[in-house]
């Protein structure tokens, strides 16, 4: 045996003398590659290649501001406050004066509704304030899964999911889907929240202007001809489009129908978000699909707050088990935010149940915002932001001036009146300085179903006379 | 899946490779490839090393080069979609210990497999173009490059 070892080992060996010289030579190559790899080498991180485009280059060129050392004082109007009183239904007492309440976005008028304040209080007796959890980790309550399952069952889709604050809904819904390189077509006045997701996503964000389809149209086009270019890239590439059902910023209604027919021909998903008109539009308040009449299917998710028809905190998001399944792993705000508590979710689910006993009360609220509408038309000096049909209307200057302050104070001007004649509106606010494209300055006026025709017709005279007084002089 | 939240690194492959033992299970899996093949009474000694030499090459170049993105949903929203696991060890530093690792072994074995296999020409063809075909990539002037367009997205 050893012999034969021995052997195999003089062959061995014998083939390293014969072996051809090619060979050897790579094998000492190779050693020396070896060697300065292991002792001659150091760690580094190459430079970043990200390539910009000219355009890209031109933009963030053209973009940046130099912010000053110190900064500026925080304008006035945020230290102003008009201090609340008491709860705001549908009469607020604002600076210790008793108005009638058009700037709560209470829509339905639960929000002093007593059967729901029952609701709540016995769920408080039963369950306590808070969940101290998130919905992973023993955050989870029956009242919970009751609630998602009748909002999935009410809007006719397979799922929903529930987040303890409204805002964190939708920026927590559009990262979970939109990646980067992924492109999302966004209408420019979309809210905030809506924008904060945008920018956590990451993705390639396209505006297209307020409602203007033939603009989306002309980007779907854009996006299709360099698709064609690449059709590899294109296969990984998402594409989403970002709607509300109707805009915070506007009041106006987005064309749903048309967006679908878009949809089919482009191949692109929808996100549509639905807080203002989930509990106002539709004849049982389903919202947008239900007011145009279309398939709930063909919009990939509807997200909403419950914060403004159902009187409550929270938000909730709906549509195919597939989709909204996905959400509960990847849903930052779902999974790293303690769950909505109990009170108000049986608050939510009371809501939902009187919106069903109901139904009578969306045609009533949409009849009082189309009075509403015709009521507030024609005063000079101010324009009218808005749809009939939308709860909420945005009442502008005619003849803005170049300085946003200056309308501003104009406007708070006008609201001060109306509110010494005992009617309170508010300026719609928003935060200048992280908005992509900060609305113009307005009066926010907000319907509530609880309002009798008489005091919207008051409202509207009070609004005119108050415009009247402080326009024309 | 919440991968990569309670720590700093939000992409977990970039530090695979630094982990407690995966060097040796690296080793342990190439040694019983080996095994396998050498314990085949139809596969010659040289045979069976090359054979060793070109399936841990091809096994190392489709997941270490041809494989891109994570197989889990990283919070930093798919920063490595498209870059392969190679390009994401350490986060794109080079020449750091994992790579210089990854880098020797497919020589050692290459070494070990022109020994065992006398230094045949046949065997040095095979083995050398499998070596040249996983070093390659390796080259930090190869970092995120892609030929022709191939695996590009």
């Amino acid at each position: 045996m050893a012999g034969s070892e021995q052997w195999v080992l003089v062959e061995m060996a014998q083939a390293v003398y014969e072996a051809p010289a090619y060979h050897l030579l790579l094998e000492v190559f190779l050693i020396i590659c070896i060697i300065r790899l292991l002792f001659f080498s150091k760690s580094y991180r190459p430079l970043d290649r990200t390539q910009l485009t000219e355009a890209e280059e031109e933009e963030l060129i053209r973009e940046w501001q130099p912010e000053p050392l110190v900064p500026a004082n925080p304008s006035p109007p945020y230290l102003k406050y008009h201090v609340v009183s008491g709860a705001a239904g549908k009469f607020v007492t604002v600076d210790n004066r008793e108005c009638l309440n058009l700037s709560s976005l209470n829509f339905l008028g639960f929000l002093e509704s007593p059967r729901i304040k029952a609701a709540a209080l016995s769920s408080l007796r039963k369950y306590g304030v808070g969940t101290c959890g998130p919905r992973g980790f023993y955050g989870t309550f029956d009242v919970h899964l009751e609630l998602e399952m009748k909002l999935a069952s009410m809007m006719a889709t397979q799922e929903a999911i529930i987040y303890a604050y409204g805002p964190s809904a939708i920026s927590s819904a559009i990262p979970a889907y939109a990646k980067r390189g992924d492109v999302v077509f966004a209408d420019m006045a979309v809210s905030l929240p809506l924008q904060q997701g945008l920018s956590a996503s990451r993705s390639n964000i396209r505006w297209f202007r307020h409602n203007d389809l033939d603009h989306l149209e002309t980007l779907l086009k854009e996006q299709a001809a360099e698709d064609k270019k690449n059709p590899k890239k294109a296969r990984v590439v998402r594409r989403f489009v970002l709607v509300e059902g109707i805009y915070l910023n506007t009041g106006n209604v987005c064309p749903l129908p048309e967006l679908v027919q878009l949809k089919y021909r482009y191949k692109f998903r929808i996100f549509l978000e639905e807080s203002l008109s989930f509990g106002v539009l539709g004849d049982t308040g389903r919202g947008l699909t239900e007011h145009f009449g279309i398939n709930v299917e063909d919009v990939d998710f509807i997200c909403s707050t419950m914060e403004n028809s159902l009187a409550t905190i929270g938000g909730f998001c709906c549509g195919r088990s597939f989709v909204i399944d996905h959400q509960r792993l990847s849903g930052q705000g779902y999974c790293f935010s303690a769950s909505l508590p109990p009170l108000l979710t049986v608050a939510a689910l009371e809501a939902l149940v009187m919106m069903e006993e109901k139904p009578e009360m969306f045609k009533e609220l949409r009849e009082q915002c189309r009075l509403l509408y015709d009521s507030v038309q024609g005063i000079p000096g101010l324009t009218v932001g808005g749809n009939p049909v939308s709860p909420v209307l945005h009442i502008r200057l005619a003849e803005p001036s170049q300085s946003r302050e200056r309308d501003m104070a104009t406007l708070e001007a006008i609201i001060e009146s109306c509110a010494q004649e005992g009617v309170a509106v508010t300026l719609a606010r928003c935060i200048e300085k992280d908005e992509v494209f900060p609305p113009p300055p307005s009066i926010r006026l907000a319907v509530n179903v609880e309002l009798t025709q008489g005091e919207i017709h008051r409202a509207a005279v009070v609004l005119r006379s108050a415009a009247s007084h402080h326009l024309l002089e | 899946m919440n991968v990569g939240v309670a720590h700093s690194s939000p992409n977990p492959n970039s530090g695979v490779m630094n982990s407690r033992g995966t060097w040796l299970a690296y080793a342990i899996t190439v040694g019983s490839l080996h095994a396998v093949l050498i314990s085949m009474p139809f596969l010659s000694i040289g045979l069976a090393w090359t054979l060793t030499n070109v399936f841990h090459n091809l096994a190392m170049y489709v997941l270490l080069h041809m494989v891109k993105g994570t197989p889990f949903i990283t919070p930093d929203q798919g920063k490595a979609r498209l870059l392969t696991y190679w390009e994401q060890i350490d986060h794109g530093m080079q020449y750091t210990t994992s790579r210089k690792f990854l880098t020797v072994t497919p020589i050692i074995l290459y070494f070990l497999a022109s020994f065992y296999t006398k230094y045949e020409p046949q065997h040095f063809a095979v083995n050398t173009v499998s070596l040249m075909s996983v070093l390659v990539p390796k080259l930090p002037q190869f970092d995120r490059v892609r030929i022709f367009g191939i695996n590009k997205y």
